[in-house]
């Protein structure tokens, strides 16, 4: 074997030896990213923490609720005595009916809303698309602007008071209704003349229509005698906004 | 041939696993894949070199640093103006040394062949 031939083997080696370097340092990069990527191994310990912010989560919403009370009862306290104050204390009570601060009853309906369980099918793209077989934000929101239009007083989505604040709007595969996560179905109680709401939300081309001519099952109606709805249990603080002084008009 | 390149590959992988220990950014990650790719490519071109009979070492040394900086620039040329520049060089380097071992495969095929001739 010739000087060169002896040379020539060195450099193969040599660049072997380097491109395996290379794959190996790519190789482990590639491993630790993928690891550090998805923590599995973290899961059960991300689900505890997630149990512990629920429950932390429920006992700050009876603190403010416990706090609520507390205001009421002073209010009253702070107005048992004079007539005027009396006729003040009423006026507070109507601006916070109004707000969705006070639980209400009285008659209207249960609509009921869920996702289909039947599968994409028939002949149009239209029917084929799988997001029509879906609960969106938007149906909730034509739905409540509905209602309102129709003279609902007091309107709530599973649970969660819509008020003047309030936001509706999908993330992912959840609905957000106040900052709450919520899915399929969704309950959506309204006090108002129950016959106007059920007539409102049932319009021919309506709110409802669509989803009906997609599955009939995604849409439930019930006339009640009697719906209870919870009051606002999110924060009231304005952080941005102030009352502004009354402002002189131009003629 | 086949003997010393897979001992300086063995070496190396084992090397890199075993007793380097770089903490690179992640950023880099997919630039050193990129280098590591043209690396292979370079070594496969080299070996169809040889059993050809043109092996030049300086040609093989300098094909091998040049594409696998290349490569990676290229890739990150790409990143900074929203390119995905980096699959170019992976068709690129994929195709051909695909082309080399096919070559290669041949080449051992032929030499097998006649083998049996004479034998």
């Amino acid at each position: 074997m010739s000087d060169n031939k002896i040379y020539q083997m060195m450099v193969f080696f040599s660049i072997w030896l380097v491109v395996g370097l290379l794959l190996g340092l790519a190789f482990k990069e590639q491993t630790r990213i993928r690891t550090a990527e998805l923590p599995s191994a973290r899961l059960p310990e991300l689900a505890r923490a997630y149990v512990q912010e629920k429950q932390s989560n429920a006992a700050l919403e009876e603190e403010i609720r416990q706090l609520r009370q507390r205001i009421n009862e002073l209010e009253n306290a702070f107005t048992s005595g004079a007539k005027q104050a009396q006729l003040l204390n009423q006026s507070l009570q109507e601006a916070k009916m109004i707000a969705g601060l006070v639980d209400v009853e009285g008659p209207g309906i249960e609509l009921t809303l869920r996702d289909s369980t039947r599968k994409p099918t028939g002949e149009s793209i239209e029917q084929l698309l799988p997001e029509l077989y879906t609960i969106h934000d938007y149906d909730l929101l034509r739905v409540v602007n509905e209602l309102r239009q129709a003279g609902a007083e007091a309107i709530s989505i599973n649970g969660q008071r819509v008020v003047a604040t309030t936001g509706i709007r999908c993330t992912g595969p959840v609905v957000f209704v106040n900052d709450v996560k919520m899915a399929s179905p969704f309950t959506v109680l309204a006090i108002g003349d129950p016959k106007t709401l059920k007539g409102a939300l049932e319009m021919p081309g309506g709110v409802l229509a669509d989803l009906k001519s997609v599955d009939p099952k995604m849409v439930q109606i019930k006339l009640l005698d009697k719906v209870r709805i919870p009051a606002y249990s999110g924060s009231t603080q304005f952080r941005y906004a102030q009352p502004a002084p009354p402002q002189e008009v131009k003629p | 041939m086949i003997f010393v390149g897979a001992v300086g590959l063995l070496l190396g992988v084992i090397i890199a696993s075993l007793l380097l220990d770089i903490p690179l950014p992640e950023e880099w990650a997919a630039y050193l894949s990129l280098a590591a790719l043209a690396g292979l490519d370079t070594a496969f071109g080299g070996w169809r070199a040889a059993l050809e009979g043109r092996f030049h070492a300086d040609v093989f040394v300098s094909g091998f640093i040049v594409n696998a900086l290349l490569a990676a620039a290229l890739a990150y040329l790409g990143d900074r103006i929203g390119v995905d520049l980096f699959l170019a060089a992976v068709v690129t380097l994929g195709g051909r040394m695909f082309l080399n071992l096919s070559l290669i495969r041949r080449y051992y095929l032929n030499q097998l062949a006649l083998r049996r001739q004479r034998g």
